[in-house]
């Protein structure tokens, strides 16, 4: 049915300002691709040009076998949730469904079709005659999922549509949204600036800063493989640990200084990043591979407790090394030191990252 | 405690600075022409005055006269301003010259533009006419309304337009069946404001008009002659000229709060 096409597209907004400078990416049929980044990086921006509500000043958008480049968006049979719902405020719940079929001549008895089951499916039966400025926030938010739905569009396209609910419900729409995309099997984009969304939703995410695609890939895999520095601080919270270092010796014995984390790495590691031996680099450290106990790869970091935050589940810990570094950890429920205590924690060297630290590119991906 | 009351005071002491006047003129024309200066409120009571500019001064051909040149100017311009006003807040239409000049319109003295116009219309033959008179005072009222509606559409989020057109409308759908329809208080309110402009404006009517075009104001105008004010009549006259501006004013008052604030508070 319907893959997009992404094919090197810029928003010029004149005197050197880009919304979006040169981007390409392929949405696979069927996929659910969430757009991740800062706030200002251009995912909106992404996002209305592949509904035609923003111009494309260079490159091509294809929508299916479709090149939908210049079609208005009505053309272009896209559903779009907007992060304001942008409801018809002088319509009812009913008609703000009704209204995309209608422009459309979709029969009558079709439409009420759709509408009752939408509407059933999204609970909002009793509010099909109320008007939007009459429902709260998390039933506007469904009504303007229905009002997608109801269209039967070949892509769904939603710009942050979370963002505007409290957290219980935020975290029952993630699921609700999942299970949608699992129900109707429509290629989706979702853009959103929350790394937790991204994670738990998407097929693939693309990262995105200035305008730009940092990495694309399988949750997973991105928070495994983060290609940069920005990927791995923007992709977890807390972001992951940074420590300028330097490495030193050859495959058989890698020596790391990291601060005060020093150390020989264990084999594959040492195998891994022999040629970063040359150059200044950083080691990056995820706050669940820093622990409150040693391994067989682990070395130690000492520190003073500045951030205590028991979740209950789990603790973040966060310490302030002599050298003034700080780190944070995610550690079990039992290790919860009091602030200002000294405490040695472990880096788990075997999950360890290393940078390049003149652009702060991962040192696996370079080959 | 005490500061409920001092404010209603001087809340009631503000109302009466408006009100006494429209009372007083009210009340003039109540009464008899030789009590209209007297000291006692109502010496007698008559409509004589109401009656004698109906039936001696053809006081009815004037309020007809300005109720359609009100009316007509106000329909003929709002379908031009809000389109005009709808580009302006959407696109770049015209670019920055366009909006100062509709802008700078409103700064220019009336009387700037009074002999040009009149000497257009003595060529085209449109002095003497009702048909002068509502094209020159639309040309007023649209870059005004053209103005404020502009404030209006602008405050209308965008993505509104967004849904309609991935929905499955041209833009001009979107305007038709969204943007207008959520813009309806604004768009009343600014109908009521080009209606007043208009009823109440003097100087056009008075130079483009004649007798048989005369409006209210040019009427009530004609009742200073040289042999006096006949204040009674004027008073009459005034009354009436106020009432559909109350009926406006009321009729719409809900329209024209909703509608000014709707620029403002977002
Ligand atoms: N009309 C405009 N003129 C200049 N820059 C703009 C304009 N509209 C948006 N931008 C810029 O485009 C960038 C991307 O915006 P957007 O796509 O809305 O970001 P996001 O949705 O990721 O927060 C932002 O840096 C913004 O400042
Ligand atoms: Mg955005």
């Amino acid at each position: 049915m319907t893959a997009i096409t992404l094919d090197s597209i810029s928003r010029d907004y004149g005197s050197g300002l880009y919304g979006v400078r040169d981007v390409s990416l392929t949405i696979d049929e069927g996929e659910f691709m969430v757009l991740l980044g800062p706030s200002g990086c251009g995912k909106s921006t992404t996002l209305r040009m592949i509904a035609g509500l923003e111009e494309i000043t260079a490159g091509r958008i294809r929508i299916g076998a479709r090149d939908v480049t210049e079609l208005p968006p009505r053309d272009r049979n896209v559903a779009v949730v907007f992060q304001s719902y942008a409801l018809y405020p002088h319509m009812s719940v009913r008609e703000n469904m009704r209204f995309g079929m209608k422009m459309r001549g979709t029969p009558v008895a079709e439409q009420d079709r759709r509408i009752a089951e939408a509407a059933s499916i999204l609970g909002l039966e009793p509010y099909l005659d109320r008007k939007p400025g009459a429902l709260s926030g998390g039933q506007r938010q469904r009504v303007a999922l229905g009002r997608a739905m109801v269209r039967e569009p070949d892509v769904f396209l939603m710009d942050e549509p979370l963002s505007n609910l409290d957290a219980k419900l935020r975290g029952e729409m993630r699921q609700e949204l999942v299970k949608l995309h699992r129900r109707l099997g429509k290629t989706m984009v979702f853009v959103t600036h929350d790394h937790v969304e991204a994670m738990t939703m998407g097929d693939r995410i693309c990262i995105m800063r200035d305008g730009h695609i940092e990495q694309v890939g399988p949750p997973l895999e991105v928070y495994a493989n983060p290609a940069n520095t920005f990927v791995a601080q923007f992709l977890a919270s807390p972001a992951m640990n940074l420590i300028p270092a330097s490495l030193a010796g050859d495959a058989t014995r890698l020596t790391l200084k990291a601060g005060p984390i020093s150390g020989d790495l264990p084999p594959a590691q040492a195998a891994l990043y022999t040629k970063a031996a040359q150059e200044p680099a950083i080691l990056g450290l995820r706050a669940e591979d820093v622990l409150s106990e040693p391994t067989a790869s682990t070395l130690p970091v000492a520190g003073k407790v500045i951030v205590r935050e028991a979740l209950g589940a789990e603790n973040l810990i966060g310490i302030e090394t002599a050298e003034g570094i700080a780190l944070s950890a995610r550690t079990g429920r039992d290790f919860l030191p009091a602030f200002g205590d000294q405490v040695t924690l472990h880096a788990d060297m075997a999950r360890m990252h290393l940078f390049r630290a003149s652009d702060g590119k991962a040192w696996s991906r370079q080959g | 405690m005490t500061r409920p009351v001092l404010s209603h005071l001087g809340l009631i002491l503000a109302c009466l600075v408006v009100l006494l006047p429209i009372l007083w003129v009210l009340r003039t024309s109540l009464v008899p022409e030789h009590a209209s200066y007297a000291k006692e409120i109502f010496p007698s009571i008559t409509l004589d005055n109401y009656q004698a500019l109906f039936a001696d001064k053809n006081f009815g051909r004037n309020y007809l006269n300005s109720l359609i040149v009100a009316v007509l100017s106000v329909v003929l311009t709002m379908p031009l301003a809000a389109m005009t006003g709808y580009a302006f807040a959407r696109f770049r239409t015209g670019g920055r010259l366009a909006r100062f000049a509709t802008l700078a319109s409103q700064m220019l003295p009336p009387v700037a533009l009074a002999l040009p116009v009149f000497m257009l219309y003595r060529v085209t033959g449109l002095t003497n006419s009702l048909t002068g008179i509502v094209l020159v005072y639309s040309a007023i009222n649209l870059p005004f309304l053209t103005w404020i509606l502009m404030g209006f559409f602008e405050s209308i989020p965008e993505d509104l337009e967004g849904a309609a057109m991935t929905d499955g409308a041209t833009r001009w759908g979107a305007f038709w069946r969204v943007v207008l329809p959520v813009a309806a208080p604004g768009i009343m309110a600014a109908a009521v404001l080009g209606f007043i402009l208009s009823w109440n404006e003097f100087l056009f009517a008075l130079i483009l008009g004649g007798s048989k075009t005369a409006t209210v104001p040019v009427a009530l105008a004609a009742l200073q002659t040289s042999n006096g004010v006949q204040i009674s009549q004027v008073s009459a006259g005034v009354s009436l000229a106020i009432l559909p501006l109350l009926i406006a004013v009321r009729f719409i008052q809900k329209y024209l709060v909703q509608g000014l604030s709707f620029g403002s508070v977002k």
